[in-house]
């Protein structure tokens, strides 16, 4: 335990660098920027700002883009509060008690306990990052290939199943990864593989290419078939963010209790903010001492109703980083795309890595600490210049996104056939967002199939071909038949009458 | 309409699943000591892909996709829109080579404003320029990212 501490403050000394506090500003500043605008997710603005990061040092990279995530989150929570349009789908309690609060002339307290609540369950969030991530990883190095298979079989299931309306269509994303995961050198034998002789190709599918186009250009095509003027969102008044001392009293267990839900979901490979924000928002509808106030019973928007949530969201973001730090296993879109940029730095996350970049991993937990309070500082005060941001036109905002998505693209290989490609991705994104087809599985299939193969592969010399091997050593059978149970979550959330859709 | 695009969706996937089992067939693979080599996998995946893209085809033509509502019924598509905004990105992969990164993304910025609505191809061009400018000086001079310029220099 002392340990940690140590190799914490030794994390500090790295994220107070000054050049990695500007890089963990520029991060948490842009991803609270674009989380505001109305449409656009955090896998995205990572993504776009992947190639940005290629002359950085690992260390700023890494720090900049985990600023970007976690700003993404509390952005998205203005533009709920004061807009009622969600930018994902883990806002949608948000927009739904924090709307009503804006209708009723208190936009100001909605604001501050949404950021003071994001800011509680960040801490918290990491503190409990700082604790158990270092267990995991331990606990992840007596992991063979077997078990890391089993461990992604399970992540692949729930990323495809347990997201989205519908299992089938989640399944064919999944699967359409998987494929484009498949283009390129085989790992193991160094067998080209559905190359088609094009040399280019050798070296797989650009994973930002992918992400770019299924996000950047899926979502512009889609906006101007669609919706080209956009709905006219009646945009609340900002009023005073102070909170009475009524509102605080009322906040505080709503955080905790949204704290609590959250991180945990997070932490176990099954992806999305989603069902724990669903789940935060039910628990403090059923708990409230005031329950006439919520937007449901028509009342004028209870404040527990848009802490509990928001918290909630947020400790599930900082959940999330410990399986992708731990394990390497991405449980969401986002994550997915994490992983790429540690990747492009030849940084592998995983039970190693605790190891083998020790003051790299140390210096990024420290800089969420930093980050958490750089984005109180940012909410706070300067709530009313995010929500002007809500001002741009449509017209200048989408064209600016596929300025800096293709810039993106294009300077990885500088190959105008990319911009084409994208283009291409782009219109298979509209398709499958018209049909309902969720994006995640696409992006997880293509980051985790070329290493679960690898896996597989290796489990299998291990045991000389032996198969039962996933099922006769106990972690991996446990994996796999928790793999099963998870098919059924969906049959029983819809039984339940809980209607899913995609996050990110 | 939407039944033909559903089936259309489906069919797309099972030719997916039949190129990559092919592909897979030719695959010459060494299975080694666990069995399976560089061919597996790949056919695996082309037979899940087989397998979702039938049930898709089921669901298509027995009702449509389950679990979905069209909440875009009547909605009025803006073809045009999408036009422009394609010619902008096609046209920016086409000239970014000829007429350098600064002046091509302009064009690609004007595109997508006009798809968008907008009526000031002036105002958006400048705009455009005014965005663009920056981002190229930062890509080039400070990150290092080789983009193509017009003449050698600072455009």
């Amino acid at each position: 335990m002392i340990d940690t501490w140590n190799l914490l403050l030794g994390g500090f000394a790295t994220a107070l660098q000054p050049m990695n506090l500007m890089w963990a500003f520029i991060g948490c500043a842009l991803g609270t920027a674009i989380g505001v605008l109305p449409g656009i997710g955090p896998a995205l603005t990572v993504a776009m700002l992947l190639p940005v990061t290629a002359k950085v040092d690992p260390a700023g990279a890494l720090i900049m883009l985990c600023g970007v995530y976690y700003g993404a989150a509390y952005g998205g929570s203005t533009t709920s509060i004061l807009m009622n349009t969600p930018g994902e789908s883990s806002s949608i309690m948000t927009a739904l008690e924090g709307n009503a609060m804006a209708k009723n002339g208190r936009a100001g307290p909605a604001l501050a306990t949404a950021a003071i609540g994001s800011f509680i369950a960040g801490t918290i969030g990491v503190i409990l990052l700082t604790l158990f991530a270092p267990l995991v990883a331990d606990l992840a190095l007596k992991f063979g290939p077997a078990e890391f298979f089993s461990l992604m079989v399970l992540a692949f299931v729930t990323v495809s199943s347990v997201l989205g309306a519908s299992m089938l269509r989640g399944m064919v994303s999944l699967a359409m990864g998987l494929a484009i995961g498949l283009v390129g050198m085989d790992s193991i034998a160094g067998i080209p593989r559905y190359t088609a002789g094009v040399p280019e190709l050798i070296d797989g599918i650009e994973f930002v290419l992918v992400a770019v186009g299924l996000f950047a250009v899926g979502e512009a095509l889609y906006s101007v078939l669609y919706d080209p003027k956009g709905e006219d969102a009646t945009r609340n008044k900002l009023t005073s963010i102070m909170m009475t001392k009524e509102d605080w009293k009322r906040s505080w267990p709503a955080w905790l209790r949204g704290t609590a839900i959250g991180f945990p979901f997070g932490s176990v490979p099954a992806g999305g903010a989603e069902i724990p924000t669903f789940l935060s928002y039910s628990a403090e509808r059923k708990l409230s001492k005031y329950p006439k106030e919520f937007s449901g019973e028509g009342g004028k928007g209870a404040i527990e109703g848009v802490a509990g949530p928001e918290a909630a969201n947020n400790a599930t973001a900082a959940g999330a980083l410990v399986p992708l730090l731990t394990l390497g296993i991405p449980t969401s879109a986002t994550a997915a795309i994490l992983i790429a940029a540690f990747q492009n730095y030849n940084i592998q996350p995983g039970p190693l890595l605790f190891q083998t970049s020790g003051p790299l991993v140390w210096g990024l937990i420290a800089s969420l600490y930093v980050g958490n309070v750089m984005l109180l500082v940012l909410n706070l005060p300067l709530v009313g210049l995010w929500a002007r941001l809500l001002t741009i036109p449509k017209p200048q905002l989408y064209a600016g996104i596929l300025v800096f998505a293709s810039i993106g693209v294009y300077g990885m290989r500088q190959s105008a056939f990319d911009l084409v490609l994208m283009y291409v991705i782009g219109v298979i994104g509209v398709i499958m967002r018209r049909f309902d087809f969720p994006v995640a599985p696409v992006i997880v299939g293509m980051i985790l199939g070329p290493m679960s193969e690898k896996q597989l592969r290796n489990a299998l010399s291990i045991a000389q071909g032996d198969w039962l091997i996933f099922f006769k050593q106990p972690i991996a059978g446990t994996f796999m038949v928790a793999t099963i149970a998870v098919m059924f979550v969906p049959i029983l959330l819809r039984k339940r009458g809980v209607r899913l859709s995609e996050d990110d | 309409m939407q039944k033909r695009w559903q089936i259309g969706i489906a069919v797309f996937v099972l030719m997916l699943a039949t190129v990559f089992g092919v592909g897979a067939s030719q695959l010459q693979s060494d299975p080694g000591y666990a069995g399976i080599g560089a061919a597996f996998v790949p056919a695996v995946v082309s037979i899940f892909l087989g397998i979702v893209g039938a049930l898709l085809l089921w669901q298509a033509v027995t009702g449509g996709y389950r679990n979905f509502t069209d909440d875009l019924i009547g909605v009025a598509t803006d073809n045009w829109g999408a036009l422009w905004v394609t010619g902008g990105i096609l046209l920016m992969a086409a000239l970014i080579t000829k007429i350098g990164f600064v002046l091509a993304a302009t064009v690609l910025f004007t595109f997508v404003a006009r798809g968008f609505g907008s009526k000031s191809w002036l105002r958006d061009a400048i705009t455009g320029a005014f965005l663009v400018f920056p981002v190229f000086w930062l890509f080039t001079l400070v990150l290092d990212v080789n983009l193509p310029r017009l003449f050698s220099g600072w455009l």
